[in-house]
């Protein structure tokens, strides 16, 4: 209930910060048991304003209503795109313009919005997103202990932890587990079976710790450095340098570059918590680069997530495997949050079936 | 008035330096309008112009408005305190409006188009003081004068 009641209060205040006058009232107007399932706000220039509750679409009437007919929807005019556009920025576009250029502001809160609009190049790079045509406003919310179970695999002992690789396919929850997983390797289980470690966030994409004028707005622990906006590969050399962490966090391995860094931070006996989107072990270990990372003398415990039915599942094996233990039943995640992520089952259980998901924890959950 | 004509020229002198503050803040910094009016109207010893700056921060934080906008609300209300004439308002009044629209890049040609108004103004506010200002003066010492030999 508190819950719901600080999910109520961080959506008013997002909504009179930066939605224009029309769009806000519309919104406000939706019934508060419909808006506790609010994900998204999809604001397009000439088209009608479209919520996204629970993983479905509806459009918003300027009365509140919800209908998955656009006939009676509020139609958003460019003027007012333009206008959200500028306070997303806080009248200020130069100051977004590397934000834009990747494609979403962050937010207040935590939250997102992604940006479409004419993207204007300077030779190959990016210049510019000029006449913004669309705005997708996403709603944030951390899921703090849903990583637990899977840590419980993860402590070499009660100061130190495996080298970890957690792998799924897209829409899977990898940055919920990562996040909740850096919380509680910095925070510590409070007990002495683990002590918090010092550790080291490289959030290249500002996913993880969502920072919003330097300020992180997820909880990532008492013992936690953030690295905003920066490369993999930089970040984890200048961390190491600079902040000495015994753990250091990144998302989405891939380049080639990312795999030299990792190797980097093990020589310096600093041990690594990474996602990459995969299908499966094997699947990861054909990359390029960074797949042989996954090999001998690579990461120690590889977490496979997944999903079916709707119900999420995750696997903890070492390097070569096998299996330590198998979580369903969403690794405690709450039912709006599988529900929201069940959106897209048909691409998830394609991905399920060419994953783990073949083996007994799928079968089991479904 | 001799006095008025100085002050005006110390005011736009005082304007130039802030807006060169203001380049650094948004141009090299990045940092938000409403923050970065607020830090020139701190930091710069911004004599007449410091209230002016701390204010429109303010009101663009609170209201959620623009530069252009936040900046006539202001200058409504305190104004009268800059000695600046109409015409200079005039000049000055559409540099707001585009201030914060626009990337890094473009900003920067819109405060170095400024800073030349301003360039301008100061030099006509010079060559005011220099002529006007003497005429002022002069009318003083004559009255002052006057004044002593009727009383005699």
């Amino acid at each position: 209930m508190e819950r719901q009641h600080d999910r109520i209060e961080s959506l008013n205040m997002l909504l009179s910060t930066y939605l224009p006058d029309r769009i806000r009232k519309a919104v406000k107007r939706i019934k508060e048991h419909y808006l506790n399932d609010l994900e998204e706000i999809r604001i397009r220039s000439g088209l009608p304003l479209m919520g996204v509750f629970s993983g479905s679409d509806y459009f918003i009437s300027e009365e509140g209503v919800l209908s998955h007919s656009s006939q009676s929807a509020l139609i958003v005019t460019p003027k007012e795109v333009n206008s959200l556009f500028l306070l997303l920025c806080e009248q200020s576009v130069y100051a977004y313009q590397d934000d834009i250029i990747r494609g979403f502001i962050t937010l207040q809160g935590g939250h997102r919005a992604g940006i479409c609009g004419t993207v204007v190049y300077d030779g190959d790079r990016i210049k510019a997103i000029k006449d913004i045509s669309s705005v997708n406003i996403r709603f944030s919310r951390q899921v703090k202990g849903c990583a637990r179970d899977i840590f419980q695999q993860l402590i070499r002992n009660r100061q130190d932890i495996h080298n970890t690789l957690i792998l799924s396919p897209p829409r899977c929850g990898k940055t919920t587990i990562l996040r909740d997983l850096c919380r509680l390797i910095s925070q510590g289980l409070g007990n002495d079976s683990f002590r918090g470690l010092r550790t080291a966030v490289i959030d290249e994409r500002s996913e993880l710790a969502a920072s919003f004028r330097g300020v992180p707005q997820n909880d990532l622990g008492p013992r936690t450095d953030i690295l905003d906006g920066c490369r993999k590969s930089q970040g984890i050399e200048m961390m190491l340098r600079g902040m000495a962490p015994q753990v250091i966090v990144v998302d989405e391995l891939g380049a080639m570059e990312d795999a030299d860094a990792i190797r980097m931070a093990w020589n310096a006996g600093v041990r690594i918590i990474a996602t990459a989107h995969a299908f499966g072990l094997e699947d990861f270990k054909r990359r390029l680069g960074v797949g042989q990372l996954a090999g001998k003398d690579g990461f120690e415990r590889i977490v496979l997530l997944g999903m079916n039915n709707g119900k999420r599942w995750a696997k903890v094996m070492d390097a070569n495997g096998n299996e330590y233990s198998a979580l369903a039943e969403s690794c405690r995640m709450p039912d709006g949050f599988c529900r929201m992520r069940g959106h897209g089952n048909e691409y998830v259980f394609e991905a399920c079936r060419e994953t783990a998901c073949t083996g007994k924890t799928c079968g089991n959950s479904s | 008035m001799s006095l008025r004509l100085a002050e005006r020229q110390r005011a736009l002198a005082k304007l130039a330096e802030i807006l060169l503050n203001l380049r650094n803040q948004i141009c090299k910094l990045g940092i938000p309008l409403f923050m970065a009016f607020e830090n020139v109207g701190r930091e710069s010893n911004g004599g007449v112009w410091t209230d002016i700056f701390i204010e429109c921060g303010n009101v663009m934080r609170q209201q959620h408005i623009d530069a252009g906008e936040a900046w006539k609300k202001v200058i409504k209300k305190m104004g009268s305190s800059i000695p600046l004439d109409e015409s200079d308002w005039q000049v000055l009044s559409d540099f707001w409006e585009l201030l914060g629209k626009s990337d890094r890049e473009n900003q920067e040609s819109i405060l170095e188009m400024e800073k030349e108004n301003l360039e301008m103004l100061e030099k006509k506010a010079k060559e005011a003081m220099n002529t006007k200002g003497r005429l002022y003066r002069n009318l003083g010492v004559l009255s002052g004068a006057a004044a002593v030999i009727l009383l005699l």
